[in-house]
């Protein structure tokens, strides 16, 4: 694709996350460090994923079920390391609380806590869309344009660039309810992220039916909203509960 | 084909046309406005782009170099692909420089050691190169490469008879190359035979009793009969050709084969080699032999459609049976002539089949057992386009300077004109001092040496000189000042070639989609400041 046309692309996948970084991490260093810890362990995950399954290619795309084994397994290891990636922040949290306490400043507040969270979300996000968005952009640069059979309203680079912005939204809000529902033990919340996450991951498939796009990648950004709206209410819930606590 | 156009024109392989015709239909009913398939063509050529346009000029800029024989190696500009495929589309390539030079041979050998050179020669001639529009598809089957294989043939059938030695006349067979190209071959060997040049050693132009040259005969069936037509320039001292052939006719009668002059009507000689000996001695004796009368034959002349298809081995059997009966008359000069041992000359059909099978076809092409038992080559596909001189021309090239059907032909009449067959011994040192050639140096260990009288010719045009490192051009004769019978032809200088398809995207488009990139960031960006408000705000209320 043109020069023109390829920045556009990158901007639609990766646009909000850069306004996001500028706004909001931007402002504070500990959270640029874990952004970019994130967006490492995140690759890492990606890397080790398509090593494993290397193995099993050339995966017969006639079928459907091969392909949703591996999303199923991809999506299954994510979480895990999800779980994981919680756990080193709680200990990291506690260091830094303990720190806090021997200087006598105050711990990390409640609003502190949700943007790590969000960058850490964000570095997932940033993540996939290099793995699955921009990789496919930087060498394809020339004169000529590509489509694909399946999806053949609009160029390839489009599509993978409006799906890599639906899964940078589903991945950076995730993280932020997914570390709220495991600090309170909200099973409602630790169920939700991988479901949602799942359920995109399946979305992606419907692409493969003969123009399944237009109906695919619709489903995808109601994930997204989905996703979007119950961080929303649940982080509208928490500061206005932690408001009321602080005053009473 | 001698118009100049100012677009390139490429020929692709059967695959790679279906390719694009499927691509042009999806141009006609696209359903997308913002997309058009596009072609990008990647050649260039360096007269074109110095902006030397006539061989005079790009011979001086060094931008192109003189067509005909011999060269060293590939030059550095220009690259040797063999199939350059990009994307879908194939282009197939000979590329590169194939070189060549003229073959002659006596049969027999003709004894260096003796200075008793006074045998007349009967001269054979025919040519191995072609042209067409497309440098690399230039087969050339009817014309000439169908007279090249009767020759060849023609040489096998005269080999196995015995008692040459003992003939009137000596036999010369002699294969020009560049014939296409404005005769520059007949003309430089012409040019070497009056300079008495070390690669003309042994033949002198007093001694030159008659030519017989072979044009194109792969067509000449007519429904069952070969017929094949004498043209001439000088009747009268052509009148033993054709008594000779009229004998050899009879000797044929059961196959079919009849030879009859051209129609009086149209008078003299076709385009061919003799035009050259004419030239030079307007009372040179001598015939063509052609498979048409007052019209070509062949409708694919100079074109790349002339392949194997074009042509009918039995016509190409005939005229080679009739040509060696032919010399074989002429060189015994009527002395002790019988019919048994006329008759007893044959051609082998199953060496035509197996020459048109190896110099027209790419299957087995040049990988086929004949040609493989001579030489070394990397390539399948035959082709005869003269190539181009790199260098500087010498009567004793390097085999590896020579061309791949040059090589062969040179091989092929050094081993069926050697004598006496079986005396043959490892190829050494002094093997040329014997009066020897090596033979199937390339392919059987040092070779073979065996007692031949077999020399390459170079062949370039008569108005190039090769001095200091570079070609110089010789001015016209001065009864000919447009150069007409003198052309000097010369190929550009090249890069690699190719092609390749795709499709592209209207230019707004993709400003569009820039625009879209740039709204999503900026919506974005609106709606994380609002939210921070909101939250900073409702924050403070309590």
């Amino acid at each position: 694709m043109t020069v023109a046309a390829g920045i556009g692309y990158a901007l639609v996948a990766l646009g909000p996350s850069l306004t996001l970084f500028v706004s909001v991490i931007s402002k504070k260093p500990f959270l640029i460090l874990t952004l970019l810890s994130s967006t490492l362990v995140w690759l890492i995950s990606l890397i080790i994923l398509s090593g494993i399954w290397r193995a099993f290619l050339p995966l017969n795309s006639k079928t459907w079920w091969p392909l949703a084994i591996l999303i199923f397994t991809s999506v299954a290891f994510q979480e895990g390391l999800r779980l994981l990636f919680w756990k080193v922040y709680k200990r990291l949290e506690d260091i830094l609380d303990a720190f806090a306490d021997r200087v006598s400043k105050p711990r990390l507040y409640l609003t502190d806590k949700m943007q790590i969270a969000l960058a850490g979300g964000l570095g997932h996000g940033v993540a996939h869309a290099v793995f699955f968005c921009l990789s496919l952009l930087t060498p394809a640069f020339g004169p000529a344009t590509y489509f694909v059979d399946r999806c053949s309203q609009i160029p390839f680079f489009l599509v993978s660039a409006i799906i890599a912005l639906a899964f940078v939204t589903v991945h950076t809000f995730s993280m932020v309810i997914a570390f709220n529902g495991y600090s309170e033990g909200n099973k409602v919340d630790q169920v939700f992220v991988p479901s949602v996450h799942l359920a995109a991951g399946m979305m992606t498939l419907i692409n493969f039916a003969s123009g399944g796009c237009i109906i695919g990648i619709p489903l995808l950004f109601l994930m997204a909203i989905l996703t979007l709206m119950h961080c929303g209410r649940m982080v509208w819930r928490r500061l206005t509960e932690n408001q009321r606590q602080g005053n009473s | 084909m001698w118009k100049s156009y100012n677009f390139p024109v490429f020929l692709l392989s059967e695959s790679s046309t279906s390719t694009l015709q499927e691509i042009a239909m999806k141009n006609e009913k696209t359903e997308r406005a913002y997309t058009t398939n596009v072609a990008e063509f990647d050649v260039v050529m360096q007269t074109t782009k110095v902006g030397t346009h006539d061989s005079e000029s790009c011979l001086k800029e060094e931008t192109c170099l003189p067509l005909g024989g011999y060269s060293r190696k590939k030059m550095s500009f220009a690259n040797r692909s063999d199939v350059y495929s990009y994307g879908d589309i194939t282009i197939l390539l000979r590329g590169g420089m194939l070189r060549g030079g003229s073959v002659w041979s006596a049969l027999p050998p003709i004894d260096r050691l003796s200075s008793n050179q006074s045998k007349p020669i009967i001269l054979a001639v025919a040519s191995m190169d072609a042209q067409s529009f497309f440098r690399d598809k230039s087969l050339g089957a009817d014309s000439p490469i169908s007279g090249m294989i009767s020759l060849l043939a023609a040489v096998d059938a005269l080999s196995h008879v015995d008692g040459l030695d003992d003939l009137n006349r000596q036999l010369v067979f002699l294969v020009f190359t560049g014939e296409a190209w404005g005769y520059l071959g007949s003309r430089r060997f012409l040019l070497e035979l009056d300079q008495q040049s070390d690669a003309v050693h042994g033949l002198k132009s007093t001694l030159m009793h008659l030519v017989m040259e072979i044009g194109s005969t792969g067509r000449g069936l007519n429904q069952g009969n070969k017929t094949f037509f004498a043209h001439t320039e000088v009747s009268s001292a052509s009148n033993e050709t054709l008594d000779a052939l009229k004998l050899a006719q009879e000797s044929l009668k059961s196959d079919g084969v009849t030879i009859s002059t051209a129609n009086s009507s149209n008078p003299g000689v076709p385009p061919s080699s003799m035009m050259a000996f004419l030239r030079k001695n307007s009372s040179t004796s001598g015939i063509v032999l052609e498979d048409f009368d007052t019209i070509f034959a062949n409708k694919f002349y100079h074109s790349h459609l002339d392949d194997s298809a074009n042509i009918n081995s039995s016509a190409i059997v005939a005229a080679a049976s009739l040509v060696a009966r032919t010399l074989y008359v002429l060189a015994s000069d009527n002395k002790n002539l019988t019919s048994s041992a006329l008759s007893a000359i044959n051609v082998n059909a199953s060496l035509v089949e197996e020459l048109i099978s190896c110099m027209l076809d790419c299957n087995p092409g040049l990988s086929c057992e004949l040609v493989k038992s001579y030489i070394s080559t990397t390539n399948t596909c035959p082709n005869h386009y003269v190539g181009v001189v790199l260098g500087e021309p010498s009567s004793t090239p390097h085999p590896n300077q020579v061309d791949d059907i040059s090589r062969f032909v040179w091989n092929f009449l050094a081993d069926r004109t050697s004598t006496p067959k079986g005396d043959t011994s490892v190829c050494s040192q002094d093997c040329g001092k014997k009066g020897g050639v090596c033979i199937r140096a390339e392919t059987d260990g040092k070779g073979v040496c065996v007692i031949s009288t077999t020399r390459y010719v170079p062949a370039y045009s008569t108005r190039l000189k090769f001095d200091s490192g570079t070609w110089q051009l010789l001015p016209p004769n001065s009864s000919d000042p447009m150069g007409m019978l003198d052309p000097v032809w010369t190929e550009s200088n090249w890069n690699t070639i190719g092609l390749r398809v795709y499709t592209v995207q209207d230019a707004a488009y993709d400003r569009l989609v820039l625009l879209g990139g740039i709204t999503v960031t900026v919506l974005a960006y609106l709606a994380i400041l609002l939210t921070r408000a909101y939250i900073t705000k409702a924050l403070k209320q309590d």
